[in-house]
């Protein structure tokens, strides 16, 4: 069997994995690591392929997109973490405030 | 020598620099974007005459030919779009030069508000940027770059305004177009991977059916569907458009759904349009049926305006895609000519009412649609804009929709798939149901209607007029873009490919 | 025939998604992140396999490291985040720490779950079944090979990033810009960004440190036009300066006027959109280099963007606009501990 599709296989199952993670996982963190997973998978059936068009010779045209490709991976996901954190934040500010509401004006279910 | 090449290069540079520009000298943002406006509006200007003049054209960038490069084919399609972003969002911008000049609330909320400009306009431009990158772009990797440039703009821009719900609006939105980029990429590698090219002319050329190009194309849709929000996957789309800043909710809906929705037309419409099957158009319609519906229904029952306005966009996309069964069912130009025409009065329709319902949430205070009543009376012009916007969606005689929709009509009953017909009818009807809703609160009379003391500048609201007119009078204006878009239709076939090579 | 490499390649191929599904499957996230980042790294080594040197170096400082150290500390705020609120006592009110509220976990039904996996299951054995069955194609290999000559540069992926195809990495710079942009209008970054004062330790290491990364990176940058390396790579390292940078607290750091610091940022996607321009008024066509300059001109290209990237990398990891100077700062509600995002506001 030809190496080169053990990582196409590979590739293919870090994707599913990704995608399953990011539609399962109820942790915003963790759908973002799902999502560099998917992400990752995809680079590796990419560079795969870049070496499966020949026997001596490399493709680089892949290899310059998956360079592309990492750095909108990284960027993506920075602003995506800085928003979870927001997102969190806002939340606990609005808890907090509710609470010393509740404090205030005593126990008000709803 | 301004040919046609140099307008597109000005195009994708002055967005960029005057982005740059706007960003390190943040105090003459508010400068730098009009400016960047009127120059992209110039642009096209030239660009639309230089190619009615010499037809369509191919420019490869960095001097490198095919398959190597990175190509820019400029054809009538892609004038249109072009066109289309440079009015809408020159309307746009204009609001928006109205929008942060405002001097709203306390002291710690007009801070915000100025933190805001300072970020809007470098955003806003990079967005552009990326959108005529976009529409120019003939390279399906380069298009994913692009697509990531709109994808994260439009993200930052909705948590622009700093809402929890915007927030984590963005937030979805964000981990939505991470997937619909995987899917995109992972289409385009594969595709890459059988045909070794990346150019969208060349690959039609080479594209016969097999495992991988069906895996590839289905990869590339499922992304480009997500981004564009088609009916089962338009979740996000809602909560994102309506909690946004007034100005962003009119880039967003009027302007970032069409470039997916665009790059799934040159797909579906020319690249691959000879090897996929029929039925795969038809699934597409069908799912397009069930946003008309679904949206329309929702958009009837929602109490919040921008909410139903964001509804609205989710059943008018749902036009688009009943158009694509019909662009292959039909041998000539008419359905491909409506759909654009829907495209193009769909974005000058849809800015100007959440232009529109913007003033009027700053007028009101809210904008709960049952509080209303009789805002007409301290806001005539804006009411007037969103129903004049509201009366094109319904596709009503003079407007660009109307000619749309009577265009795809014929089509369908020329081909005898009336049924889509009678979606787009029954659309319309359930589109004048809600417009309806909101515009019997609007015009009634009822005074005094408390407002706030907030005085809306005059730019604002003429901006949304002007749109609203644009896309009433699109339907009369319609002859010279449909010829622009019949003159750039042969660089597609193979025989204009080896004359440009 | 299965010799001792293709055994390896095997190992490595199984390892990769077996490490996804243990770091997905971890209820512990800092377990998750540390399982991540060594997931980058074998990645690297299997971009090292298939013979992808620059891919391996950009995986090993940006996709292991850079994006790692991103999520640790994402993880350490949302943390610091819970650990107030317990404080603030409202335990009894909330189960699970770790979950935002409005978007509370359903519980998707057996059924439907099922049905959603087996689609998916359905799908990657077909693409898996379609990518054994298709030949390569071409390939636009050798038509680098071709023009190489031409380009400027000897390594090929350097000729591809900034001169075949560099157009893709001009908008992939703004990219970059972008995400700062993006970071900078969500927020005001809090420094220091550890509560604790750093160690002598760490503070004599990254005084060390700094320099000598800075240099690797100018190497890097250098050696990218003839081998493995190019502007991504010294931009990576850069930012990793950055980083300890800011994680030591030096006080340099935390006085770069913020002018200075947007100049960094858009310093290189402004010389390459310079550069690009400049070619079109030489009669050129856009980012088409004069042949005999072209190595030059990507050198300068890449060092520029080079020290960009490595800025906006670090700002990313900061996570934050930089603060206001406390000139403006009147008012005392906003002390150097509070939350200095009050702008942001929780007004509904």
């Amino acid at each position: 069997m030809n190496t080169l599709l053990f990582y196409d296989f590979s590739g293919l199952a870090l994707l599913a994995i990704g995608l399953h993670g990011l539609i399962r996982s109820s942790h915003p963190l963790r759908k973002i690591l799902a999502a560099n997973l998917m992400t990752s998978g995809v680079f590796l059936i990419m560079i795969s392929g870049a070496r499966g068009t020949g026997q001596t010779m490399i493709d680089p045209v892949p290899h310059a997109m998956v360079l592309t490709g990492i750095v909108v991976s990284v960027s993506t996901t920075a602003v995506a973490l800085v928003l979870v954190c927001l997102v969190q934040e806002t939340t606990n500010r609005a808890l907090l405030w509710q609470k010393r509401k509740r404090e205030k004006w005593g126990r008000t279910d709803g | 020598m301004a040919d046609a090449a140099f307008w597109a290069i000005c195009l994708v540079v002055a967005p960029l620099f005057f982005a740059i520009s706007s960003f390190v000298r943040g105090g003459l943002a508010h400068v730098f974007g009009p400016l960047a406006a009127w120059l992209n509006a110039l642009a096209v200007l030239g660009l639309t005459v230089s190619f009615a003049r010499s037809g369509p054209l191919r420019y490869a960038i960095g001097g490198w030919q095919l398959p190597l490069g990175i190509n820019f084919r400029i054809d009538g399609l892609c004038v249109l779009m072009l066109a289309m972003t440079a009015v809408t969002g020159l309307a746009v911008s204009m609001y928006a030069l109205g929008y942060f000049s405002l001097r709203i609330g306390s002291a710690r909320q007009m801070s915000r508000h100025e933190q805001q400009r300072l970020f809007f306009w470098p955003l806003w431009l990079l967005l552009w940027a990326g959108l005529n990158g976009l529409y120019l772009s003939s390279d399906l990797f380069n298009i994913y770059v692009t697509l990531e440039i709109t994808g994260l703009a439009a993200v930052s821009l909705t948590a622009l305004s700093g809402k929890p719900a915007a927030r984590l609006a963005a937030l979805r939105y964000l981990l939505v177009s991470l997937l619909g980029s995987c899917s995109y990429l992972l289409g385009v590698a594969l595709l890459y991977r059988c045909y070794g090219i990346l150019d969208m002319a060349a690959l039609s050329r080479l594209v016969s059916p097999g495992p991988l190009l069906w895996c590839g194309l289905a990869l590339l849709t499922a992304g480009l569907l997500l981004k564009t929000a088609l009916f089962p996957l338009h979740f996000w789309l809602p909560p994102a458009h309506a909690n946004a800043l007034a100005p962003v909710s009119a880039i967003l809906s009027g302007l970032v759904v069409k470039a997916s929705f665009y790059l799934l037309l040159r797909l579906w419409g020319e690249v691959f349009a000879q090897v996929l099957p029929p039925a795969a158009y038809v699934l597409l319609g069908a799912l397009g049926c069930g946003a008309v519906l679904w949206g329309a229904a929702q958009a009837l029952l929602q109490k919040r305006l921008k909410m139903l306005i964001a509804y609205s966009t989710v059943a008018q996309l749902g036009y688009l895609f009943i158009a694509l069964p019909l662009i292959r069912l039909d041998p000539g130009p008419a359905a491909r000519q409506a759909v654009v025409l829907l495209i193009l009065s769909h974005a000058c329709a849809k800015s100007a009412m959440f232009m529109a319902a913007g003033s009027i949430f700053l007028k009101a205070g809210h904008d709960r649609i049952a509080d209303l009543a009789g805002i007409k009376e301290v806001l005539p012009v804006s009411s007037f804009a969103f129903v004049l916007a509201g009366v094109s969606l319904m596709g009503f005689p003079p407007s660009g929709g109307f000619v749309g929709k009577w265009l795809l009509l014929g089509v369908s009953l020329a081909g005898g798939q009336w049924w889509w017909g009678m979606m787009l009818v029954t659309g319309s009807l359930l589109a004048a149901g809600y417009v309806y809703r909101v515009a019997s609160r609007l015009l009634v009379f009822k005074a005094p209607f408390f407002s706030r003391r907030q005085a809306i500048p005059p730019v604002m609201e003429w901006s949304a007029v002007l749109l609203a007119v644009l896309a009433m009078l699109l339907g009369l204006l319609a002859g010279s873009p449909l010829e622009l878009l019949a003159a750039g239709n042969q660089v597609f076939s193979p025989a204009g490919l080896e004359v440009l090579r | 025939m299965m010799d001792a490499m293709g055994i390896f390649d095997m190992v490595l191929a199984l390892a990769l998604p077996w490490l996804g599904w243990r770091l997905l499957a971890s209820p512990d996230l800092f377990r998750a992140m540390v399982l991540f980042i060594s997931l980058g790294l074998l990645m690297a080594l299997t971009w090292v396999r298939l013979q992808a040197p620059d891919v391996a170096l950009a995986e090993a400082a940006i996709g292991a490291g850079l994006t790692g150290a991103l999520f640790l500390s994402a993880l350490r705020r949302l943390e610091r985040l819970s650990e107030a609120e317990r404080r603030l006592a409202f335990a009894g009110k909330r189960e699970e720490e770790d979950e935002i509220p409005p978007e509370r976990h359903r519980r998707a039904k057996p059924v439907a779950y099922g049905l959603a996996l087996l689609l998916l299951a359905v799908f990657v054995l077909l693409l898996a079944w379609s990518l054994a069955q298709t030949p390569a194609g071409g390939g636009l290999g050798p038509a680098v090979g071709e023009q190489l000559g031409q380009s400027g540069v000897r390594s090929e992926v350097t000729a591809v990033l900034l001169n075949f195809r560099g157009y893709d990495t001009l908008l992939e710079v703004m990219v970059l810009f972008l995400a700062a942009l993006g970071v900078w209008s969500l927020t005001r970054v809090r420094l220091p960004l550890q509560d604790e004062e750093p160690g002598p330790v760490l503070a004599t290491l990254v005084r060390l440190l700094a320099p000598l990364m800075i240099m690797v990176a100018g190497y890097l940058v250098w050696i990218g036009g003839s081998r493995a390396g190019g502007a991504f790579q010294g931009g990576a390292v850069l930012a990793a300066a950055g980083v300890l940078l800011l994680l030591a607290n030096v006080t340099v750091v935390r006085q770069i006027p913020a002018a200075l610091l947007r100049w960094g940022l858009a310093l290189g996607p402004l010389l390459f959109l310079l550069t690009a321009v400049v070619c079109v008024a030489a009669g050129g066509n856009l980012l088409e280099y004069p042949p005999q300059r072209a190595g030059a001109w990507i050198l300068l290209i890449e060092s520029a963007s080079a020290v960009s990237i490595g800025v906006t990398l670090a700002a990313l990891y900061a996570g934050g606009r930089p603060p206001e100077p406390p000139a403006q700062d009147r008012g005392g509600e906003q002390g150097p501990g509070r939350d200095a995002d009050a702008d942001a506001g929780g007004r509904q």
